[in-house]
């Protein structure tokens, strides 16, 4: 696993202390990652990291509760010089990150490494769009560790009920809404769907439901909303129709889940990293499925990428050696299996569906493929910059009075469009 | 001898004093002094460049409706919490006090809610007010009240903090209420008693009820203050939503420092947020002075 | 007669005992969560008994799957040091306040009262910056610092000494003793219950304090009890309730015994301060 560079730096730790002959000089890297429950599979990749990598150890910082939570305590170690080695920020946070870290030369560009290790590893390894979820302003900052797209959780005793078929969810946006609407008129005490951007903790989903018209939310320069097309108009109206159709009602997010997982919900849409755990709280109920996400345009729709990508900090040499043979070996198929197996996240490795690796356990995890048979329509998660939190925050506001009916969808969006468009000036 | 004794006190007290005032002066005034210097900056936490810009975040503030609307959460929560948390807190006090044998039961039960974790805490109120799945929401639908969802109404979001806050702080003023009715003399009951004053509204009106005055004035500040702080459940319960209607001066502070990352205004947001607590704290001053003149 | 007295009493029992279930419930429901598996989580309050006693795997999570133990071990460091600090602080201030003559009193007892009304989140921001400078950030003195400040300690011992006899000072002083010996040898046994009154408060704000550890610590052998709970709660996964509550039980446990333990000095202390 060692490359030619850092055998040549561990060489040199051992000529620089001659007082502990043949033991080379032992890192201890600090890292950072958000999501305290997310330590299920950073324990035990780090421990495999380690009987791999004797010489490093693996120290991990107290989990941030979130990913804005992780984002804050890295500014603020930023400003006092108490960054990670490495951490693993959240994709729609990396742009924002690696802008204010480049110009204090706190952050490494990965591409020279990853030459380094030569275009056929490269090329066996990760997808070019992958790799791209990474980037930011041409350089490679991110290396993608856990990605993710929504998916479509259902109760097939539902649908059946609804006289849908469970074996073939819809692939149109207005049949989902029609299904909810007869899941709801089957079951008046259930909800058809439920779409949760009213109370979702970040934009994802809302982006996912402009992307997948082949909207977008930033147009090419990335300056400026470019969501007040036809791809807006549709979205935010289907928005409203989950409620006035479909039977949603607007409650929080947890309670949304919960809410699924007692049956009282038909179709829900969430992240693949959530399948473990909304498949123990389903637990014997009813046959928990998934589906992949309705695209509309099938030319240019596609789906915001969630997760993480793991970011090199330390400007020590040796610690960026033992850093980068941590975040190869993260990216790597064996440790990209782990993370896999323990959410239901995408693995971010090519190799990593291999037989060897994920093969089985997606033939016994049915319902793990929804996330893997989108994975080609992979976008980025669009970032609007500093002022990304307030404007999510903006845009949630007006997406929950329009699916409340107090302002008609098109008022609504060109609403958000104006105050996006002034927020990101300033 | 009566120089050298009031010299020795004037030393003794200085000396005793010291350390408070140090601390004072290192953890609420410098770091006060801090956010009056940021407060006219452009400072972003993290960003190299530093610029002048005078008041105009203090401008900023009069034309934010994010946060106007905060203040009159926060107002209309301060509001809703004191009547409750006074008078329940008196009410429960009153009743626990008659109590012999199951008098520390009830201590214990009311007061639990003050050693709560909040953090777990919000997890279980998301579900007993979950409007389907929730015992609250069934209770209410038993009563006829018909589907009401008491977390995600905008309409009735905040008034469902303020039962959360008074939840919370009830047990708290028991106890300092209790603490009070303990301290009246028996000897006054006796003496209303042959005035005639024998049943309870009676007596609670003659002897109960003036002799509290001053620990009702207390609860009442603290109850106020700590309503005014209102912050943790919004984090974790409502995230200032539905529709900014839980939105409080303290969370909108949290969101544009901690969130945001525009220092700078949160700084010129929290000069004014001090503001509103001088006033406060003058309030407590002057009440605290009239209390002087009852003991 | 007789009637009158059993009516009342009835009444006041149906008072206090529906008020008595409003404030359990929610514990009712952590404590029914935390015996039962996931799947059974939602049904915890129409079906008491769970269809699998899962409190022993509950409990065994919560206690190692995170680092609940030593948050707790740490919670309990920091609370004790800064309860230490505070007394040390506050009770010689508080007895200057109460009892002394001296230049600054009544600058001090004004900023006592203005420190009442500032929330930790005000300062918090330049005390981080500060703690960054001098390298103290991720330290058992960077969770404790700010808190050593209590102005509601000194507000509190100040009501107290404000009522405790100047006769017996005067006596004392006569006897030779000087102010320091009197506060510390007359004085703070004296308010023995008024402390007991105020180490609950304190150990209670501080053990569950989210909002500050949060900031400061960054390794997790410096976590404290909420910091340790929260690895069962968070956004990404959101669903490990019955970790969560046994968690959450483990947590409030201490406080609750602290609570009992305290009650009888606790109360009498209140009322020896005067807070009438």
């Amino acid at each position: 696993m060692f490359t030619r560079r850092t055998t040549l730096l561990a060489g040199a730790a051992v000529l620089a202390a001659p007082a502990i002959p043949r033991a080379q000089a032992p890192v201890t890297l600090d890292v950072l990652f958000a999501n305290p429950s997310f330590a299920r599979f950073f324990n035990p990749i780090a421990e495999a990291f380690t009987r791999a990598n004797p010489d490093v150890r693996i120290a991990f910082r107290q989990p941030a509760p979130s990913y804005d939570d992780q984002h804050q305590a890295l500014l603020r170690g930023a400003l006092t010089n108490q960054l990670p080695d490495v951490t693993f920020p959240g994709f729609n946070r990396l742009p924002e990150l690696a802008r204010t870290l480049a110009p204090r030369n706190q952050i490494l560009d990965l591409a020279p490494l990853i030459a380094e290790e030569g275009a056929a590893w490269k090329g066996e390894n990760f997808a070019d769009r992958m790799l791209a979820l990474g980037q930011v302003d041409g350089k490679q900052y991110g290396m993608p560790f856990n990605a993710s797209s929504p998916i479509a959780y259902y109760n097939p005793e539902l649908v059946a009920r609804a006289g849908g078929n469970p074996d073939a969810f819809p692939t149109s946006w207005d049949a989902v809404v029609a299904l909810g609407g007869r899941i709801k008129a089957a079951a008046p005490q259930a909800m058809g769907v439920s779409y949760y951007i009213n109370s979702f903790d970040s934009d994802w989903l809302w982006q996912a439901l402009i992307q997948q018209g082949g909207g977008r939310m930033l147009n090419e320069a990335g300056n400026a909303p470019a969501f007040g097309d036809a791809a807006g108009r549709a979205a935010i109206t289907l928005a409203r129709r989950f409620v006035t159709e479909s039977g949603m009602g607007l409650i929080g997010a947890d309670q949304n889940r919960q809410q699924f997982a007692t049956g009282g919900t038909g179709i829900i849409f969430d992240s693949p990293a959530r399948l473990n755990v909304i498949t123990g709280l389903v637990g014997g109920r009813f046959p928990l499925r998934t589906a992949p996400y309705p695209i509309t345009d099938q030319a240019r729709g596609g789906v915001p990428t969630g997760g993480n990508a793991a970011v090199i900090l330390t400007r020590d040499a040796a610690r960026r050696a033992a850093a980068w043979r941590y975040v190869k070996f993260s990216a790597g198929p064996e440790a990209q299996t782990i993370a896999v197996q323990m959410t239901g996240y995408l693995p971010t490795n090519k190799r990593a569906t291999a037989e060897q690796f994920l093969g089985n356990w997606y033939r016994e995890n049915p319902n793990a493929q929804a996330a893997a048979r989108q994975a080609d329509r992979s976008l980025p998660w669009e970032d609007y910059g500093a002022n990304g939190p307030r404007i999510h925050r903006m845009q949630q506001e007006v997406l929950t009075a329009v699916m409340r009916g107090d302002i008609a969808p098109e008022p609504g969006l060109e609403r958000m469009v104006s105050q996006t468009a002034q927020m990101m000036r300033g | 001898m009566r120089r050298t004794r009031q010299t020795s006190e004037a030393r003794a007290g200085a000396g005793f004093a010291l350390p408070a005032f140090l601390l004072i002066l290192v953890l609420l005034l410098a770091p006060l002094a801090a956010l009056l210097a940021l407060s006219v900056t452009d400072y972003r936490l993290g960003a190299l460049t530093v610029r002048l810009v005078g008041l105009d975040h203090y401008a900023a503030l009069f034309g934010d409706e994010v946060f106007q609307r905060s203040l009159r959460n926060t107002f209309l929560y301060v509001a809703l919490v004191l009547p409750g948390a006074v008078f329940g807190g008196l009410g429960v006090a009153l009743l626990v006090h008659a109590r012999t044998r199951t008098r520390g039961f009830y201590e214990v039960a009311y007061f639990l809610p003050v050693t709560a974790t909040l953090v777990a805490m919000a997890t279980v109120w998301q579900f007993m007010l979950h409007p389907s799945l929730g015992p609250v929401s069934a209770l209410l639908a038993w009563l006829g009240f018909g589907q009401v969802d008491l977390l995600n109404d905008p309409s009735l979001a905040l008034g469902t903090l303020a039962l959360i806050g008074l939840w919370q702080v009830i047990g708290f003023n028991m106890v300092l209420f209790l603490a009070g009715l303990s301290a009246i003399p028996r000897e006054l009951y006796e003496a209303a008693a042959l005035d005639g004053a024998r049943f309870g509204p009676d007596r609670f009106l003659r002897v109960t009820w003036p002799m509290l005055g001053p620990t009702t004035m207390f609860v009442t500040i603290t109850s106020t203050i700590t309503a005014f702080k209102v912050f943790d459940t919004v984090v974790v319960l409502t995230r200032g939503g539905p529709l900014g209607s839980t939105e409080t001066l303290l969370y909108v502070l949290y969101l544009e420092g901690f969130q945001y990352f525009r220092t700078g205004y949160a700084a010129a947001m929290t000069v004014v947020l001090l503001v509103f607590l001088v006033l406060l704290s003058i309030l407590q001053a002057r009440v605290i002075e009239r209390k002087v003149h009852y003991a | 007669m007789r009637r009158r007295r059993i009516l009342p009493a009835l009444l006041s029992h149906a008072v206090l005992a529906a008020g008595a279930a409003v404030m359990l419930a929610p514990f009712l429901w952590m404590l029914l969560t935390s015996i039962r598996p996931a799947e059974e989580v939602f049904g915890a309050v129409f079906n008491p008994i769970p269809g699998r006693f899962a409190a022993p795997e509950n409990y065994a999570r919560a206690l190692t799957e995170g680092n609940l133990p030593r948050a707790m071990l740490n919670g309990a460091i920091v609370c004790l040091g800064i309860l230490a600090v505070q007394l040390l602080v506050a009770i010689p201030a508080a007895y200057a306040l109460a009892k002394l003559r001296f230049r600054g009193r009544g600058v001090l007892f004004g900023l006592v009262l203005f420190g009442l009304c500032v929330p930790i989140q005000v300062p918090a921001l330049p005390l981080y910056l500060a703690l960054a400078q001098t390298d103290l950030l991720d330290s058992y003195f960077a969770l404790m610092a700010p808190f050593f400040l209590t102005v509601f300690g000194m507000f509190l011992f100040r009501q107290f000494f404000r009522a405790y006899p100047d006769e017996v000072l005067d006596a004392a002083r006569l006897d030779g003793m000087g102010e320091f010996e009197i506060v510390w040898r007359l004085a703070a046994p004296a308010a023995v219950p008024a402390i007991a009154a105020f180490s609950v408060f304190s150990v209670v704000a501080h053990w569950n304090d989210l909002y500050w550890p949060l900031i400061v610590v960054t390794s997790s052998e410096l976590a404290t009890p909420p910091l340790g709970i929260l690895a069962f709660r968070d956004t990404e996964s959101g669903g490990n309730y019955g970790a969560l509550m046994a968690g959450a039980a483990l947590v409030t446990a201490p406080l609750i015994l602290a609570f009992l333990v305290a009650r009888r000095a606790f109360l009498r202390g209140i009322t020896m301060t005067g807070l009438r």
